[in-house]
């Protein structure tokens, strides 16, 4: 049995010790919007954050989080008002949006760390898969965020 | 009812069925119930024989696996008790003298990547107990053994009459008596069946294993072998196992796994066919025994260092292999280079970061891991191969990178080495196949 | 699953448990912006919840007493943006209030019971605009004159002497109005005595505005479902393995090395796969599936390799072939041609790859089956469900979620096939979900081919012919559909070749169908993605032969088609065509006429001296004739060029002992930011009758574009795909 938080809410996990956190969180809590895209960690459409950082959540095994705090993208606001959803409503982000839960968490917690990137930081940081192609928007979006988060 | 309050209310137990021992962090071996093994096969897992005398998908010791040599390709011999073109017409005898002295039935001489000097240890009993599992119970299949890849003018064998006649050591194991049953039973298994000096011992000019028990710090040192460094598994506090506990190394050999993270390279083969078939005991001789290796260097321990971390946290790491750690090595090892054991290795104060030769960490980049199978349970993880998507230089930085951070002080490599082992090696396959021993 | 689940109390239509997330109502996230102020919506799950509504106009349209305005969209979401688009074409003719109108899925189920109210469904070959634009316009403009006939009758006017605008009817002359709330009651028994005309292009005034999708609100919370997201009471999870050579069938497999695994349920066995099924977790079943070592079948295709396959198609180009297109005398042009010219182009297999895994959740019972999925076709998907059930389709219900990428791949209902099948052995809902290993090789891919050119010029250095072989694999086979009265070659084998626009007097065009044990299918500009980078690399070839600029030669081919000319030169002026570049940088441009719109791509590529490519910027010129919403065009111009560069860089399926090598995207890449160029898309749209499509055209230029800048910045020609797989180490 597992302690984790997931969104400021205490869960006991009774899954086997290497379930990844992925399929807890989609499948045992009933989140969705962290989504299942290769399994392997190379794509990033299961990002979430444990305890603070940005971890692919497919390649995370629930028995190595005993009372970690889990962030979903359902738990980073209640309204989508956290500048980063702003900025991407702004720019159009999303086109099948499958990939956009993880780019978003991505993000985040990108710009904690980096909060004036530049496009080099921006790209060897946000290596999430967008089979849609929508970077161009997503550049911008960071680029935006980054500022609101500012102002 | 308002699903966000109950969610607030309640102190959820999420997932389904409990298990038996739900408090125990340890993965979930699925022992498949096995028929009770036969001394015989035992012997044979001990020994790994399948791992060389199958190819995946083949049918079990019908040989035919391709293995390189600094000479040429070999290809292993088919082993099953079939009478043409295996071994079903060997007397105990010549099944003996092929497994000590590497001389076939028909007298010509065996190519020493059958470790043939480790057998020489053996002791009767298991000898006899492995010749009637060859003959009696391994199903003879009918399979022509494949011509070997080596030139001409290299492949007269009557050289390794003199190779045999120098390197090749013909005693029974001799018990030990300055160290206990448990020592001696470890030391049986890894200087004989386990063979593992046959990766893990660096090898002369004559491609001779420079040691064969632990009278010399050569043993078990570690050795570079096809594009893998086998680990120094002395005591060495940086570069072998100085760092792990008994229990970590038995730990190792039971699952694969252990507070390091996980097997990988050539070592899979040996993880998923042999070292977890055996019993507790005799995993624990062997631990017992490795642990006894004194270091081959004077090294001071390992100390974490926080700084990368907070440098990663912060963006403000600026070597060049930082943002493709950050961007690609960080979302399964952390910032911290922990990892989550014992899935997901931890990067800081590996012994396989610190190795001297990097060829391990560069080709698991390269590369990936192949799939770990204990007892026909798949790995939940496995390293990802990236030779698609980072070149020579990429690889080189994070590998530096990595090799430098968080105290691990292993020095840098350099883009040549990557290009080298990128030319010599094959990516891995996802693809998971067990070799089956019936 | 878990009886400590939050479970609503829901009518078997809506079975979807509510996650315990902000997932709440239709206005999340709309607000910060003012013009999202404007945006319609669509509910967090976009299937049809209740198949009908108690204010229904039709069966499209229903108006509540609030004004609010329900419309059903009939095609797919995928994220190309339709089911913003189609209501808007519809609200162009309603002229209701934008921000009142409410979307969701039309019910397939429904079409069927009420004589295919809805037409078609898929979405397919960018069809759906131009495909649904005269029904939708129709039944927006027949709405509007009933609510209009309503209105006159309580007045005691004629319809005539009224006028619409925002949902609101008035009188003219009396200033007296109604809300469409306060008339649709009504409105809903009126029969016109003949339907009105739609609206011309010349007429439009909301069609052709950038409007934000309604779906994206959803896409930045995690509130969208998915088809994977669907979550049933008492459902179990199932991850499955085909034969992995395609067309092998499952001889044996030994379950007995699952005793011990907890929660499985059942092991299925059907007669080319193999499936687990668990509680609990889709963990569970995947691990489990991977325990399993079955044996196959492999139908004597588990020697193949791709080299031979290769071989063999190159084998074929001499062999016989059907003609495509055959104008002037090739052979007659050829001999007495200043010179020729030849090459050989090549395209691999490809992966779909769509972000979201195939899979499919449904609900069997005795009369009844629930499907929810995303696909591109629900109509397909329903008779590919009820054909697998035994059920009758009108007693199939596919729900139809937000498609987490389609590009083809889910155009076909395999996945649905077998979670039926699944759900017949265990009896309970199934959610089956691929692991993305399976997703990629159990595709159903985009062809390989092999062109050959042959090219004569004149003194000039001007092609006076073109003589063009192809030998690809056949899609309509995999289908399994034939279409009717075909002749010569399926479109989709010469696509971007026989339809080239440029006028050379003589050209003959010629393919030969070579099917192979991988299954092929439509991917994104069937034909066209790979034929227009062969053919644009072609003429590349001949402008460096003839030392013209390949611009000004393509320009001078399609001197009498004003339309191709116009593309072209604002992609190359928008590009930069011709200033200078520092050495090992170059410019490469192509053009392309698919799915009725033109494309025109110039492409800067930065080649290192280590041979690393980069793409730094793309232009893209986009004529797609009328356009509904600008915005969504240039997103998916955007991802086109995208999708085209994943392609031609590192694109790639091979085989070996017939199983296809590439699994996870570890070994099939994808562009990532890092390598992402910045794309500038102008949109030109040129009017007239005809309807472009938008999903596809930018598909198909980009690969030409950037091998002929790879050219012009290192001399060396690229003459098959994938890019990576050149050395082009001190080339530049
Ligand atoms: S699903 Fe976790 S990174 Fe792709
Ligand atoms: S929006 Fe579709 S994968 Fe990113």
């Amino acid at each position: 049995m597992v302690n984790i938080t997931v969104n400021g809410t205490q869960h006991q996990v009774d899954l086997e010790p290497d379930t990844p956190l992925l399929w807890v969180i989609r499948d045992a809590v009933g989140l969705t919007g962290t989504k299942f895209g290769c399994g392997i960690a190379q794509c990033g459409a299961c990002t979430v954050h444990v305890n603070g950082q940005a971890m692919r959540s497919c390649s995370v095994p629930i028995g190595a989080l005993e009372g970690a705090t889990v962030t979903t993208i359902e738990g980073l606001s209640t309204d989508s008002k956290h500048p980063v959803q702003q900025a991407w409503l702004a720019e159009d982000v999303p086109q099948c949006g499958y990939c956009q839960s993880g780019q978003i968490m991505a993000t985040v917690a990108f710009l904690k760390q980096n909060p004036n990137p530049t496009d080099a930081d921006i790209d060897n940081n946000i290596t999430n898969i967008c089979r849609c192609g929508t970077y161009e928007r997503l550049r911008r979006a960071i680029h935006r965020a980054a500022d609101l988060m500012k102002a | 009812m308002n699903p966000m309050k109950f969610l607030a209310a309640a102190f959820l137990i999420v997932g389904a069925v409990p298990l038996a021992n739900a408090q125990d962090t340890k993965p979930a071996v699925v022992v498949p119930s096995a028929p009770q093994m036969s001394h015989g096969e035992y012997v044979a897992r001990a020994g790994d024989c399948v791992a060389c005398h199958s190819v995946p998908n083949g049918k079990a010791f019908a040989g035919g696996l391709k293995m390189g040599s600094p000479v040429g390709a070999i290809y292993s011999t088919n082993i099953t008790p079939d009478k043409e073109t295996g071994i079903g017409d060997y007397t105990f005898d010549d099944f003996d003298r092929a497994l000590r002295r590497g001389i076939a039935k028909d007298g010509h001489r065996l190519y020493p990547a059958m470790p043939y000097p480790s057998y020489a240890k053996l002791n009767d009993d298991d000898m006899h107990a492995l010749y009637d599992f060859f003959l009696k119970e391994v199903a003879p299949v009918k399979q022509a053994n494949m011509k070997n890849e080596i030139p001409a003018w290299l492949s007269f064998r009557w050289p390794l009459a003199i190779w045999d006649a120098v390197f090749a050591p013909s005693g029974k194991y001799v018990p030990q008596s300055n160290h206990d049953a448990e020592w001696n039973r470890g030391a049986y298994l890894v200087e004989s069946l386990g063979h593992c000096g046959a990766c893990h011992t660096p090898r002369g000019i004559a491609f001779q294993e420079k040691a064969l028990d632990d009278s010399s710090t050569a043993y078990l040192s570690g050795a570079n072998l096809d594009g893998w460094s086998a680990a120094n598994l002395r005591g060495d506090l940086r570069t072998g196992l100085g760092q792990w506990a008994k229990e970590d190394v038995a730990e190792f050999l039971k699952t694969g796994h252990n507070r390091d993270g996980a097997v990988f390279g050539s070592m899979i083969d040996v993880i998923n066919n042999s070292t977890p078939y055996l019993s507790d005991d005799d995993v624990t001789a062997v631990a017992a025994y490795i642990k006894s290796l004194a270091p081959a260097e004077n090294q001071p321990a390992y100390v974490y260092d926080a700084s990368t971390t907070t440098a990663l946290n912060s963006a403000r790491a600026t070597e060049p292999g930082a943002a493709t750690y950050a961007g690609t090595c960080a979302a399964c090892h952390g910032n911290d280079g922990k990892g989550f054991a014992p899935y997901l290795p931890r990067l800081a104060g590996n012994p396989t970061v610190l190795d001297k030769d990097p060829a391990s960490l560069i080709n698991l980049v390269l590369n990936g891991a192949a799939p770990l199978v204990v007892k026909g349970a798949p790995d939940a993880y496995r390293m990802p191969q990236f030779r698609g998507q980072l070149n020579d230089e990429q690889i080189a930085d994070v590998v530096s990178f990595i090799r430098n951070g968080w105290g691990n002080g292993a020095g840098a490599v350099t883009a040549k080495q990557v290009a080298d082992l990128r030319k010599t090696t094959d990516p891995t396959s996802d693809q998971v196949t067990v070799l089956k021993m019936r | 699953m878990d009886g400590n689940r939050i479970m609503p109390n829901t009518s078997r239509r809506s079975f979807i448990v509510t996650a315990a997330t902000v997932a709440g109502g239709f206005a999340v996230g709309i607000g910060p912006l003012s013009r999202l102020a404007k945006a319609a919506v669509v509910g967090v799950q976009p299937w049809d919840t209740d198949a009908h509504n108690a204010n229904e106009i039709d069966a499209w349209i229903a108006i509540d007493p609030d004004d609010s305005v329900l419309i059903r969209y009939q095609r797919s979401e995928m994220g190309q943006g339709s089911m913003t688009a189609v209501p808007m074409m519809l609200v162009e003719e309603l002229q209701c209030d934008w921000s009142k109108v409410r979307i969701e899925y039309a019910s397939p189920n429904r079409n069927l019971r009420e004589k295919k109210v809805y037409g078609d469904m898929f979405s397919n070959g960018s069809r759906t605009i131009k495909g649904s634009q005269v029904k939708v316009q129709q039944v927006g403009a027949s709405a509007r004159e009933r609510l209009i006939a309503v209105a006159a009758t309580r007045w005691n006017v004629a319809p005539t002497e009224c006028s619409v605008k925002n949902g609101v009817v008035t009188h003219t002359a009396s200033g007296r109005s109604f809300r469409y709330g306060e008339l649709a009651p009504d409105a809903a028994k009126v029969k016109l005595d003949k339907e009105p005309a739609i609206k011309t292009p010349d007429q439009y005034t909301f069609i052709g505005t950038p409007m934000p999708r309604m779906d994206v609100p959803h896409k930045i919370n995690g509130a969208a479902k998915f088809g994977i997201d669907a979550q049933i009471p008492d459902m179990v999870y199932a991850a499955i393995n085909a034969s992995p050579v395609p067309g092998g069938k499952l001889k044996s497999v030994d379950e007995s090395v699952l005793a011990n695994a907890p929660g499985i349920l059942k092991v299925v066995k059907l007669d080319n796969a193999v499936a687990v099924v668990a509680t609990g977790s889709y963990w569970r079943a995947k691990q489990a599936l991977a325990k399993l070592q079955p044996e196959w079948d492999t139908n004597g295709a588990g020697g193949i390799d791709s080299a031979q396959l290769s071989k063999d198609f190159h084998d074929a180009l001499d062999g016989p072939m059907q003609s495509a297109r055959n104008t002037g005398d090739v052979d007659q042009a050829i001999k007495g041609a200043a010179k020729t010219i030849e090459a050989v182009y090549e395209t691999p297999y490809l992966s779909h790859s769509p972000m979201e895994p195939m899979n499919a959740t449904v609900h069997l019972q005795a009369d009844r089956l629930d499907v929810w999925v995303g696909t591109q076709d629900a109509l397909d998907a329903t008779e590919a469900a009820a054909k697998a059930s035994g059920l009758e389709e009108e007693n199939v219900y596919i729900h139809n979620a937000f498609v987490g990428g389609g590009f083809g791949r889910r155009d076909a209902s395999d996945e649905i096939i077998q979670a039926i099948q699944v759900a017949k052995v265990v009896q309970k809902p199934v959610k089956l979900i691929w692991t993305r290993e399976e997703d990629t090789r159990q595709d159903k891919f985009r062809p390989h081919a092999v062109v050959r050119f042959k090219a004569a010029v004149d003194k000039d250095g001007m092609p006076t012919a073109w003589d063009i072989r192809v030998v690809t694999s056949s899609i309509l086979n995999s289908v399994g559909r034939v279409i009717p009265g075909m002749k010569g070659p399926e479109p989709m084998a010469v696509a971007g070749l026989s339809n080239n626009g440029y006028t050379i007097p003589n050209q003959r065009v010629q393919a030969s169908i070579k099917n192979t044990h991988l299954p092929v299918w439509f991917w994104r500009a069937p034909g066209a993605n790979q034929h227009t980078y062969a053919i644009e690399s072609f003429l590349d070839e001949i402008a460096a032969a003839s030392n013209l600029d390949p611009y000004q030669l393509r320009r001078k081919l399609l001197a009498d088609k004003p339309d191709w000319v116009k593309v072209l030169d604002l992609a190359a002026e928008k590009g930069d065509w011709g200033k200078p570049l520092p050495k090992g940088t170059g410019r490469g441009i192509a053009i392309c006429e698919d799915t009725g719109s033109l494309c025109a791509q110039v492409a800067e590529v930065t080649v290192s001296a280590k041979g690393d490519v980069k793409v730094n910027r793309v232009t893209v010129a986009l004529d797609t004739r009328i356009q509904v919403n600008p915005l969504s065009i240039a997103e998916q111009a955007e991802g086109s060029v995208i999708f085209g560069l994943s392609a031609a860089l590192y694109g790639k399926i091979t085989v070996k002992n017939g199983v296809p090598v590439q699994g996870n995207f570890d070994t099939y890449r994808m562009v990532r930011l890092a390598e992402a160029p910045r794309i500038d898309v102008h949109l030109m749209p040129s009017g007239g009758k005809l309807w472009g499509g938008a999903g596809e055209p930018a598909v198909p230029p980009i690969g030409g574009a950037v091998a002929n800048a790879i050219f012009a910045a290192t001399g060396k020609r690229i003459r098959s795909f994938p890019i990576m797989d050149h050395d082009l180490s001190g080339s530049a």
